[in-house]
């Protein structure tokens, strides 16, 4: 008989400082390899089916040559309305009582209707079979599954590492499973661990030590105090926000808006 | 309203069965030029099943592409049956009569074509025969808590459509009863002992009659909800998706449904023409006939028109950037203008500029001309609405794309157009597809009123 | 005519076609004390109706639409109602149902209340907020989001009054079309100035085989016409009063929601007006019970339309989860308004499909009657949800409606605007039976001529002709 195991009720969520991101796609690669992502292949990329978990989206401010290269990555936002979930027939996807929002591969019978009713569009479609070269056989994650072709795919926050902090903490510690014993055995995902300026910050929206929690804390309440607004107030500006807020999705992922020091100067 | 002689039993039963008693020399041969696209989109789909989804023409952004047009496409088709037979059988419109079985079976049989489309669309398609296509079959593995999720409209999709199968089915067997003891007396031999069970005892004596009205009546009263029910569900399968935009508007459910009504009358339309050819039934499937569903097809084509203007309308309407886009990827760029004028024409302009005149309503060519290009219109609609939505650049991606079709996903389209066809020509060998028993009934109640110096054409009204 | 053998509903019994000219010629002239008595309590409540018109001017003045939400619900009511009923003679006289004909000079004399709609529309136009933007401010749209766009000449003002009058005038053009045969018999019958009256309008009309045909015609173009007007126009009222004046609201549906509603309504209207002519109105020979019990199919079948259309737009909303959409069903269908919506909910559904579910309820006269009773209240209390909501919804140049006030009463001067609108109408309408007969009287004559009783093997039924 196994006894009750001790949990935190973890609600895990996701900082992205756009101040410091530098668009180095460290985060897009670390994730590429520890998640198993197939190669994305000229072929596959010219059929457009090419695919990552994280990817850091480019855009162009202003006219030549008084121009700036915005960046900014995206992954899946964990929703805690997430208008994916609601939609799959069999239950693939759903969100688990941590704030994630997850895919369940063997389920999952691949309609996509996920990924069409995504608004960020960080679901991707399985359309070949995951082939790599024989050489790399061994660099795979024993922990990630590999997905067959028909299923879909996104951002799990890395889930494995997560699973694997507790697990660890667990058989070491004797059960003392608190926020500072997870910290310390690393459940940080694969991106976060690579950025290298810390643009993205990890960990437990509840736990009051953690990088992200005064975020999720300011972000929380400002859309509370919205919604019990009748009039429209100037708002004490603020660098939190989140992507397409008036969707009324609710990501667990927040965004901080960056901090211009040259502005892009506007055409009068 | 009712020209045309009235004709003795024993000609209606002679002329009605001559599809079933003797075959003439063009059938097989067709059978057989169809089965060979039939067998080939089976191959095909045993291929696009075995190489996975990436032989598709699909990608990342346009994720809903071929399969999907046509799954709504024939389930548009299949309103047909409905809106003919039971709508006009509780409103008692004397034209209907001959025009009821094919509709019903041309129901039943698009319904079955139109559900391999998901099953075909889906990734693994073997999980989705167990997860969806079991379910009004066979019970779930419910003692493992293993359930579908009610939220999705894709399990609302085939909950409405096996509904809508199961009692299509009942209908045509139903109307089908008198019929069959008609043909179990005129065969001999193994057909004999089939159509003997399949008339499950039909004497033809009061009360069988009685109750085969009253259920007829019945049934058209229940499966109206069914059919109104089917394709709004497969509307809100685009409905409820908000990201992707021109998706989301309120009036997809009774636009659909509309338009439905518009392809499957016109479809059934072009079916009673090619009857009246093949089987020589001119008698039968009489001109005035035909120039009363044309009537009706002007009246339901501009319902479908309103509401297209609404959607179209409304989707301007907000003034949102990337409804905008969608909006202007449709009407402005290649190769999507093109097509949308090609809609536009083809589904309202030009079958209602020749429905619009009594003696082109009369001529079968212009009719057949109306309704083929009805049926391309809208599924040209459909192809509209759903792909150029997806393909528009999204909010947070570079990476978009348009959609060509691959050779895989036309050769399954071809293919399921070849199997409605062969299975209509398969079943005109097995059951008459003009209810004798309805067109008899009908000569029943013909009668004439003497009105001053003329004579206009009347009928009993039962109630 | 009077075969005496009455063994069908469907079937009429008329006195001889010249007793019928005459009995409906005394019928007009006649003022019994109880249409007097009404036409009386009507033209109070319409003097009320412009005393509170006047108040509420000289209280709010025309600058802001908010305190003129009564007002609007009252014009749209009416509106929805009386510009929907000519459809009835229209529509069931282009599928040549047999049952119509005691009905359609009732549904078309609605027409005349079109002239009301286009005189009560007036205000509205001046209080409707202008597309573009007087003063753009924090998070406000230059342009508001409505069916114009970019503004054409006029819009929409011009456009909406000159849609409402074509309209009236289609209609009153319907109604002199259709009534031209039985006034040209009622110049005969007719004294005094009605005669007179009769004379002027029925024109050159003898019956020759000609103008039965041009009649027929031109029935069925004006007909027509006047549908397609009747949709567009209240497409673009509908929505430049209502959505276009709620921040953001985008819904394709409500316009199609709109016209079913006055379907429904209207006859709902006509025959509750059938059914008060039936019982006290001393019209009992002429409409039997078959014309409401073959309305009654069509009600329900529009109750159900209503029903569905309402589901459709609802599931849409809700499942989106987008906040102003969200934003949109908290305002109009659960929040500040969620009384009115269950009410409505309650009144043009689910009393009248319980009503209308059961042949031997739908077989009777006042079955039918209480479903249209119902389905009016339903129409009216989806009025004043729809437009007082409207119009009060804040800041209409807002990006979208953010902010969701609570419901808006009715004062003294509301309930004045709304009776009085009311009464109004019946006022109009009363007046106008003394002056027009109330059946079609060529239109059952006709219909006499094509039906009768037969043998079918051993039962007697009802044969109805249908000339094509």
């Amino acid at each position: 008989m196994t006894t009750p195991k001790p949990r935190i009720d973890h609600k895990w969520g996701m900082v992205v400082d756009l101040d410091r991101c530098t668009g180095c796609q460290a985060c897009v690669v670390a994730c590429q390899s520890e998640n198993n992502l197939p190669i994305n292949t000229k072929d596959v990329f010219l059929q457009r089916r090419a695919y990552e978990w994280i990817r850091i989206e480019r855009y162009w401010e202003g006219e030549f040559p008084n121009v700036k290269a915005r960046f900014i990555p995206i992954m899946c936002q964990h929703c805690e309305n997430a208008p994916c979930e609601p939609v799959c027939p069999v239950f693939a996807t759903y969100h688990n009582d941590e704030g994630l929002n997850v895919q369940v591969y063997n389920r999952c019978i691949g309609t996509r209707y996920c990924a069409n009713n995504c608004p960020y569009q960080v679901r991707f479609f399985n359309y070949w079979e995951p082939v790599w070269p024989e050489r790399m056989r061994h660099q795979l994650n024993p922990d990630v599954t590999i997905r067959s072709r028909g299923v879909m795919e996104r951002c799990s926050f890395c889930i494995q590492r997560i699973r694997r902090a507790e697990l660890t903490v667990e058989r070491q510690e004797q059960g003392k499973l608190d926020h500072k014993t997870m910290k310390e055995r690393n459940f940080l995902p694969a991106c976060a661990m690579a950025c290298p300026t810390n643009a993205l910050q990890f960990g437990d929206q509840g736990d009051a030590s953690g990088p992200v929690h005064h975020y999720f804390e300011e972000a929380n309440h400002r859309l509370e105090e919205r919604h019990h607004r009748t009039e429209r107030v100037e708002e004490h500006p603020s660098r939190v926000y989140r992507l397409l807020e008036e969707m009324g999705t609710k990501p667990n992922v927040i965004y901080l808006k960056r901090v211009e020091m040259f502005p892009v100067k506007k055409e009068a | 309203m009712q020209e045309g002689r009235v004709l003795p039993s024993r000609q209606i039963n002679a002329d009605l069965l001559r599809s079933i008693l003797n075959s003439p020399k063009w059938f097989w041969i067709s059978v057989a030029f169809l089965a060979f696209f039939v067998l080939a989109a089976f191959s095909t789909a045993g291929f696009l099943i075995n190489r996975g989804y990436g032989v598709t023409g699909l990608n990342n952004q346009v994720l809903w592409g071929f399969f999907i047009t046509n799954f709504v496409f024939w389930i548009g088709i299949s309103h047909a049956g409905v809106m003919l037979s039971a709508i006009l059988r509780l409103s008692k419109a004397e034209w209907r009569r001959p025009a009821t079985r094919a509709a019903e079976v041309l129901t039943v049989f698009s319904l079955m074509t139109a559900m391999l489309m998901p099953l075909i669309h889906t990734g693994r398609p073997w999980r989705t025969l167990y997860w969806i296509y079991t379910l009004p079959f066979v019970p779930y593995d419910f003692a493992r808590g293993i359930w579908p999720n009610v939220r999705s409209p894709l399990v609302w999709d085939p909950s409405a459509v096996y509904t809508y199968l199961t009692s299509s089915i009942l209908f045509v067997i139903i109307a089908l009863l008198p019929d069959f003891a008609v043909l179990r007396d005129r065969t001999t031999g193994l057909s004999h002992r089939i159509y003997s069970v399949l008339a499950m005892g039909w004497q033809g004596n009061a009360r069988q009659w009685k109750l085969q009205i009253i259920a007829g009546v019945l049934l058209s009263a229940l499966i109206l909800p069914v059919f109104v029910s089917v394709h709004s569900i497969v509307s809100w399968d685009f409905g409820m998706a908000v990201s992707i935009k021109s998706w989301h508007s309120t009036i997809f459910a009774p636009y659909f449904v509309v338009g439905a009504v518009h392809s499957g009358v016109s479809a059934v339309v072009f079916v009673m023409i090619l009857l009246r050819w093949a089987y020589g039934w001119q008698d039968y499937i009489r001109l005035e006939h035909i120039d009363a569903l044309g009537r009706l097809l002007v009246v339901v084509a501009t319902g479908w028109f309103y509401f297209f203007v609404m959607e179209i309308l409304f989707g301007f309407y907000g003034m949102e950037s990337d409804e905008l886009a969608v909006r202007n990827m449709q009407f402005m760029e290649q190769p999507w203008n093109i097509l949308m004028f090609f809609f536009v024409g083809l589904t309202y302009f030009l079958p209602v500029g020749l429905w619009l005149t009594r003696s082109w309503r009369r001529n079968l060519w212009l009719m057949s001309i109306a309704c083929i290009s009805v049926n391309i219109g809208m599924w040209l609609e459909r192809f509209l609405i759903f792909v150029p939505a997806q393909a528009r650049k999204q909010v947070f991606t570079f990476n978009w794309y348009t959609y060509a079709p691959s050779i895989v996903e036309i050769m399954i389209i071809v293919g399921t157009f070849a199997m409605v066809t062969m299975l209509m020509l398969l079943l005109s060998r097995v059951v008459p597809l003009i209810p004798l028993y309805d067109i008899k009934e009908g000569d029943i109640l013909k009668t004439q009123v003497q009105i001053g110096r003329r004579t206009v054409p009347a009928t009993f009204r039962e109630d | 005519m009077a075969a005496g053998e009455h063994s069908h509903e469907g079937m009429w019994v008329f006195p001889a076609p010249e007793a019928v000219t005459q009995d409906m010629a005394e019928k007009a002239e006649a003022m019994p004390k109880a249409i007097a008595r009404a036409l009386a309590v009507t033209g109070i409540l319409f003097a009320l109706g412009i005393a509170g018109f006047v108040m509420r001017a000289l209280d709010d003045g025309f600058g802001a639409h908010g305190p003129w939400g009564y007002y609007a619900a009252i014009f749209m009511f009416l509106f929805m109602v009386t510009g929907a009923a000519p459809l009835a003679a229209v529509a069931f006289r282009f599928t040549k149902s047999h049952w119509r004909r005691p009905l359609s000079r009732v549904s078309e004399l609605f027409a005349l209340l079109g002239v009301l709609n286009v005189i009560m529309f007036i205000p509205l136009m001046i209080v409707l907020p202008s597309i573009k933007n007087p003063e753009v401010g924090v998070e406000e749209l230059e342009i508001r989001r409505s069916i114009w766009f970019e503004t054409p000449i006029g819009a929409p003002l011009a456009w909406d009054f000159l849609g409402l009058l074509f309209l009236a005038i289609c209609s009153l053009a319907i109604l002199w079309l259709s009534a031209m045969p039985d006034m040209a018999e009622g110049r005969l019958t007719a004294t005094g100035f009605r005669r007179k009256l009769y004379s002027l309008l029925a024109g050159r009309w003898y019956g020759t085989k000609r103008q039965w045909i041009l009649h027929k015609v031109g029935l069925g173009l004006l007909g027509a016409f006047y549908f397609m007007l009747l949709v567009f126009v209240q497409f673009t009222v509908a929505s430049d009063y209502a959505m276009s004046l709620v921040a953001g609201w985008k819904d394709s549906i409500f316009p199609p929601l709109f016209t079913l509603t006055s379907f429904q309504s209207s006859l709902g209207l006509i025959l509750v007006t059938l059914f008060i002519m039936r019982r006290w109105g001393g019209y009992e020979q002429y409409i039997g019970v078959s014309p409401f019990w073959s309305a009654s199919k069509i009600l329900l079948g529009l109750t159900l339309l209503w029903a569905y259309h309402t589901f459709a737009f609802l599931i849409t909303f809700w499942y989106g989860r987008l906040e102003i959409e969200q934003n949109v069903l908290k305002y109009f269908f659960f929040e500040a308004y969620g009384g009115a919506f269950a009410a409505n909910l309650f009144f043009s559904f689910i009393l009248p499909f319980l009503i209308l579910l059961w042949n031997p309820v739908r077989k009777t006269d006042w079955g039918p009657t209480l479903a249209g009773l119902s389905a009016l209240c339903g129409a009216f209390i989806f009025n004043l949800k729809t437009f007082v909501g409207a119009f009060n919804a804040g800041d209409v140049y807002a990006i979208f409606f953010e902010f969701i006030p609570g419901p808006t009463w009715p004062d003294l001067w509301d309930v004045f605007m709304v009776v009085g609108g009311l009464g109004a109408a019946a006022f109009i309408y009363l007046a106008a039976t003394r002056l027009f007969p109330i059946l079609s009287v060529w239109e059952t004559k006709e219909g006499a001529k094509y039906q009768k009783m037969d043998t079918l093997v051993r039962g007697r039924y009802l044969v109805l002709a249908k000339p094509e």
